[in-house]
């Protein structure tokens, strides 16, 4: 198990060592036993440093923000930002690392194992302990959570509370990493793409109708985009706005970018975004789960990113974000890559 | 005019109000919303609080401005669009939401009237529900002048006695709407009366959040414009629109046109909701952008609510409902933010 004593003492020494700018991990919420992201640049702030099952957020999104602002800074303090990251996360460092949007000098990768166990779905939680007053999560090992409700602790098994991503995730520990907390595990999923059989099983119809409802729920607020690691694009094509719009960029290239998708939240234009979502995400997903958590609507986003994910899988064999040395899914081209459904 | 209805008699009551389109608190999986009622007796009004606010109604997300078409003499022909007239009664709307529609209701006719807002407003009677407990944690009505029995933006404010509502009115719409419940209602005995005031009383030492020290706030945020209290405020933001979307008070737009088909051209022009949250929110045209950080996204968030409007309307524009802390997907939470400004040295 992860002792959290010996991440934070690591984590003092880095910041006291000088070898990172900062480190990016979780605290607890104002008085609450959920977590909230961290960052921490200075030596005492690591005791508010927490690693338990509420630590839910993919925190390489934030890589993201460094990147930008790295390059507004005229001298920017070029050392490596500290992430802490489980092992979902770690396959997304890795394909920041293999799409050149990184490079691996620019982070210092704490990692930790979840183990046999995950982090918790919050509405599983708190549908479990209804009307309980839950204080804190702690990992209780062998693929156990406990839950510590008011002065009462209760073990339960993992998966009644864990994140639907958890409980299929076949990778818990870092593959990528500078230093290692945990244990290296492997884990035997009887079925890892379980959360989308139901829907393959439906006819075409059925899928419609299924994702018709679904899509007519969104509300374009974007946060499924906005909190991928994925989604890094200067421009993207659901906006209206091209935000790579320089000084230099003529009238004339303004005026002939594209809209791809209206911004109004009808289904077509929802289906056209999350669609397109989808396909820039296939190959690439690492199933952290994040869009699926932060859906304010509940848009079950994760069925499209899994079924993406076992095409990769089943067609060539490709697991996102094991080898950043190797080039990704849809940038190479193999002699025996299955050719079945190209008309 | 106060009236008592028996909780049974909801539906038949809704069952007298054909000529009016029906919304209610209606929950698809574990999310509620405000949905238009095609059966009455689906109607309930037990529900903690809905995903998105009431304001969709009135402020729809998408709003066709008009449509316009080019004539074969060269001209374009333009037909405005406006919102349909039926009547509207939208159930369950707590005190919060309705200050919301009430504050929306100011801006609509502050300058040029938005008449798509003023239209449906004028035909939309609210029936809110006072809160008995707090529908979320994060609640913090009684702080920004707000209360869990407020009857402003109301043209009815009802109260959970049990097993009946206690109903106020509170315009002459209202009074009209309780006029059409006749035969169902009766008038309320003293202890009714007791049980309601005790409810009201009650139900706002119940809330859990106080920010102290409100009137000082505009000086608070006029000191730290300029300072690294929001670079590190802002630090987790995804720069999402959850915060604002669900709103109750938030109204900025954009403009665009939707083209249908090319030559000749057809087209409309549409309203959608847009957010000060979002990057391309305050994008120029030379590519320069005057909020280019998430910093001074926050900022405007907060400065807006709590200074700039206050400034002009005195008033928040903010209700307390706490959504914008319960959806955000990181945690940013606009109290903890407003404490932190009162407090912060430069």
């Amino acid at each position: 198990m992860v002792t959290l004593e010996e991440l934070k003492d690591n984590c003092r020494q880095i910041l006291k060592e000088g070898k990172v700018k900062y480190i990016i991990g979780y605290k607890r919420k104002n008085g609450q036993y959920m977590t909230v992201p961290a960052f921490l640049d200075r030596i005492e702030e690591v005791d508010h440093l927490v690693w338990d099952p509420s630590c839910i957020y993919n925190l390489v999104r934030y890589l993201r923000d460094e990147k930008m602002r790295k390059e507004k800074e005229k001298e920017p303090d070029t050392r490596p930002v500290g992430v802490i990251v489980k092992g979902c996360d770690s396959r997304a460092v890795n394909i920041l690392i293999q799409e050149n949007y990184i490079t691996r000098d620019d982070v210092y990768i704490i990692g930790v194992s979840c183990e046999k166990s995950g982090i918790v779905d919050e509405k599983k939680l708190t549908k479990k302990f209804a009307g309980k007053d839950i204080r804190k999560l702690d990992f209780a090992g062998n693929g156990k959570i406990q839950v510590t409700c008011g002065t009462k602790n209760s073990v339960v098994p993992a998966e009644e509370i864990l994140a639907d991503r958890c409980i299929e995730c076949t990778i818990p520990t870092p593959i990528v990493f500078d230093v290692l907390f945990g244990e290296k595990t492997d884990r035997e999923v009887p079925d890892p793409f379980k959360t989308i059989k139901e829907l393959e099983s439906f006819d075409t119809t059925r899928k419609w109708e299924f994702w018709k409802e679904e899509m007519d729920k969104c509300i374009r607020c974007y946060a499924c985009r906005s909190v991928c690691p994925m989604c890094y694009c200067d421009e993207c094509v659901a906006d209206s706005i091209s935000l790579a719009v320089k000084p230099d960029t003529t009238a004339e290239e303004k005026a002939h970018k594209i809209r791809w998708v209206e911004k109004s939240p009808v289904i077509s234009e929802n289906f056209n975004y999350h669609l397109i979502r989808a396909m820039h995400l296939a190959g690439r997903c690492v199933d952290c789960g994040e869009c699926d958590r932060v859906c304010p609507v509940d848009i079950p986003l994760r069925y499209l990113n899994r079924k993406m994910e076992k095409e990769s899988l089943d067609h060539f064999g490709y697991t996102a974000g094991m080898e950043p040395e190797k080039p990704t899914l849809v940038s190479c081209f193999r002699e025996d890559d299955p050719e079945e459904f190209i008309l | 005019m106060e009236k008592v209805l028996l909780k049974k008699d909801l539906n038949s009551w809704a069952g007298k109000l054909g000529s009016y389109d029906i919304y209610a608190p209606f929950k698809s999986g574990d999310v509620w919303g405000y949905e238009l009622m095609e059966n009455q007796a689906e109607i309930t009004l037990d529900y903690p609080n809905t995903a998105i606010p009431p304001k969709k109604i009135l402020f729809p997300q998408r709003e066709v401005l008009f449509e316009f078409e080019a004539t074969q003499e060269g001209g374009m022909e333009i037909r405005e669009v406006l919102p349909d007239d039926t009547p509207k009664i939208i159930f369950g709307v707590r005190s919060c939401d309705a200050r919301g529609l009430a504050k929306l209701g100011k801006i609509s006719q502050g300058g040029i009237e938005d008449v798509y807002f003023t239209r449906r407003r004028n035909q939309t009677v609210i029936a809110g529900l006072a809160c008995h407990n707090p529908p979320s944690p994060y609640c913090f009505c009684t702080s920004v002048g707000g209360s869990p029995h407020s009857l402003e933006g109301m043209d009815i404010l009802m109260t959970d006695l049990g097993d009946a509502y206690y109903l106020e009115s509170v315009t002459e719409e209202g009074v009209k709407l309780m006029g059409s419940a006749e035969g169902i209602v009766t008038d309320p005995d003293d202890k009714q009366k007791a049980d309601k005031e005790k409810i009201h009383s009650d139900s706002e030492k119940k809330i859990l959040l106080d920010i102290s020290d409100m009137e000082k706030i505009n000086e608070a945020l006029s000191e730290i414009f300029d300072t690294g209290l929001w670079d590190r405020e802002s630090l987790s933001c995804l720069r999402c629109g959850i915060c604002t979307f669900s709103c109750p008070v938030c109204h900025c737009f954009d403009v665009n046109d939707e083209i249908i088909r090319t030559h000749p051209l057809k087209g409309k022009r549409v309203r959608t909701w847009d957010n000060c949250q979002f990057p391309d929110f305050t994008m120029h045209s030379s590519g320069h952008n005057p909020r280019s950080d998430k910093a001074s996204r926050l900022r405007q968030r907060v400065m807006h609510k709590f200074r700039y409007f206050n400034e002009n309307c005195e008033e928040f524009l903010c209700t307390g409902c706490g959504r914008c802390i319960e959806k955000c997907p990181v945690g940013i939470d606009i109290v903890e933010v407003l404490e932190k400004a009162k407090t912060y040295e430069k």
